[in-house]
């Protein structure tokens, strides 16, 4: 540590990073944070006084003079949370029991099949969701195909519904799920699946004892970084849900982009924020920080 | 045998797995050579008409194609995300590695703050950092371009390539660079000589890594890019919000073969290292 010129040079490998996320990462939440006090302008723009009906209106509190007691915000934000952690359910019971195929795999076909499922990651969410635009819409790939067999007599609206955000969302964050799980199922040590079974232990038993909690900490990993995004995603509901399925996501762009309530907007991100910071800290504490940060 | 029941359950599933994630790219690179200019799902016939159509040349479609006006536009679109995806790999990737560099050569107390600084970036929701950022940079009237989306892809791009950097630091053989500190070297050419080979591939798996993400990136540059200065996720998107069209079938099969490429070859240098 006391070498000559080690802080010289730490400040110089260090510094340049340091500005920068200071000045361009924890500025703009700074700003973001104090934004979401400010009064609302009433053409745009804001009033720079105290504020604090922003975060009123998430939970349908009226301002005393303009609303009234109106629960929307509150309903869109539930409805967010409801979503989020379905979408968590969802990609859990798709991945655990693929990962657990993939490690009974050859190595050979191991290496590729996890190659194959990180691939579509790399691949522009933007062109994954129109994938799924061709396939859901009312004249796309699913209605011409169950119309086609005659299985349906008229095309069956699947897009814009609840159903449509949750495939898109799954879609999106499969690999998520899978990668954490799969790591830690590829951790797991065999011998203790042996010795359960050597017990006695019939295979149920044995997942529900030895190899569900052993794998647990991949799982509660991969939750927190699918609910995170799920939860203020805007692009998949916009696309696949339209104006009937909306979430924070989508509220928050409207907030900055058409209805220029940027205050109002700020607190709901903030909210976002928070429920992250959270989820984390929470996860942290429960697993030692080595998982996640190292 | 219950087992065997169990094997069965589990490859059907992998195999549906693996089906759910490919068919619908599939269907999208398929229906790219589809010539039926009104429904895209009905098999016509074999055509690359839509790839010349969105380079604007003319094609038997060309009543169709409603994208030829912004032919100019498109291209101008991956021309600054070309731009942008340059930039921020060039800068991400030193920064990030002289990060990393620095927390694992040097031990000092803010060392929890900073891996924490440099992992809230990474899990911080795309939409919280796109609004603070526009909301930044419309208060200190930063002009919205190019530059403001670089830096946007910066902030969160550093962590990335820090991550992969660190990684393959961890793994590295320590006594070489005390040997040629104490043959004399300079911390600058031991830096060159020996630490830079040794970390090579992990800063260059970063890099693509950030090359990929920046292309990609959607959300974050929705909200910071100017009027100006769309980039092609962002185009993309804009033209899916106003309906579907033959041509995006064939846009969508250049990026994914774009992403594959990258992709590969970042599997190929690590496979190489």
């Amino acid at each position: 540590m006391a070498r000559k010129g080690d802080s010289r040079r730490l400040a110089f490998l260090l510094g340049p990073t340091t500005l920068f996320l200071g000045f361009f990462f924890l500025g703009p939440l700074a700003v973001m944070v104090l934004y979401s006090f400010l009064e609302p302008g009433l053409y745009g723009g804001v009033e720079w006084n105290f504020y604090h009906w922003n975060y009123g209106r998430i939970l349908g509190w009226a301002d005393g003079e303009w609303e009234e007691f109106d629960l929307v915000y509150a309903k869109i934000f539930m409805r967010s949370v409801r979503l989020a952690l379905m979408n968590v359910g969802i990609t859990l019971l798709i991945c655990y029991p693929a990962a657990l195929w993939v490690r009974g795999l050859t190595a050979r076909w191991r290496t590729l099949v996890v190659f194959m499922i990180t691939l579509p990651f790399f691949v522009s969410l933007v062109v994954r969701l129109f994938c799924w635009v061709l396939i859901l819409r009312p004249s796309g790939f699913l209605n011409s195909a169950l119309l086609g067999l005659g299985l349906i007599s008229e095309p069956i609206d699947i897009i814009f519904t609840e159903t449509a955000v949750l495939i898109g969302m799954a879609y999106i964050f499969l690999p998520f799920m899978f990668l954490p799980i799969y790591a830690s199922i590829e951790k797991l040590d065999h011998s203790l699946i042996e010795a359960s079974s050597d017990l006695g232990g019939g295979p149920l038993q044995t997942f529900f004892r030895v190899t569900l909690p052993l794998t647990l900490p991949g799982i509660l990993a991969g939750a927190v970084l699918v609910f995170i995004p799920s939860l203020g995603n805007f692009i998949v509901p916009d696309l696949l849900g339209g104006a009937k399925v909306m979430m924070i996501g989508n509220l928050v762009e409207q907030q900055f982009l058409s209805a220029r309530n940027w205050p109002f907007g700020s607190a709901l991100s903030v909210m976002i924020m928070l429920i992250m910071f959270v989820l984390i800290v929470l996860y942290l504490r429960r697993l030692g920080r080595s998982e996640l940060v190292g | 045998m219950k087992r065997s029941w169990i094997k069965f359950f589990l490859s059907t599933h992998g195999i549906l797995f693996l089906f759910f994630i490919y068919a619908p790219i599939v269907m999208v690179v398929v229906y790219s050579f589809n010539s039926h200019p009104v429904n895209m799902m009905v098999w016509k016939e074999f055509t690359f008409d839509w790839y010349w159509s969105i380079f604007g040349y003319p094609t038997q479609l060309n009543e169709q194609t409603l994208y030829v006006e912004s032919t100019d536009q498109l291209l101008a679109s991956v021309k600054n995300s070309l731009i942008v995806a340059t930039s921020t790999t060039a800068f991400s990737t030193i920064l990030g590695t002289m990060t990393a560099l620095s927390l694992y050569r040097y031990r000092f107390r803010l060392q929890t703050f900073y891996r924490g600084l440099l992992f809230m970036p990474m899990v911080m929701p795309d939409i919280v950092l796109g609004i603070a950022l526009l909301i930044f940079f419309v208060t200190f009237s930063i002009k919205l371009g190019l530059m403001s989306i670089i830096i946007g892809h910066c902030t969160f791009l550093i962590s990335y390539v820090f991550v992969v950097v660190s990684a393959r630091l961890a793994g590295m053989d320590d006594t070489l660079e005390q040997a040629s500190a104490d043959l004399g070297a300079n911390p600058w050419v031991t830096f060159r000589r020996i630490t830079l080979p040794q970390i090579l591939p992990g800063v260059i798996g970063g890099a693509l890594l950030a090359f990929i993400i920046s292309m990609d990136d959607l959300v974050i540059t929705y909200f910071i890019a100017g009027v100006d200065s769309t980039t092609l996720p962002v185009f993309i998107y804009g033209m899916l919000r106003r309906g579907v069209k033959p041509e995006i079938n064939a846009i969508a099969t250049l990026m994914l073969v774009f992403s594959f490429a990258i992709a590969a070859l970042g599997l190929l240098l690590r496979r190489r290292s």
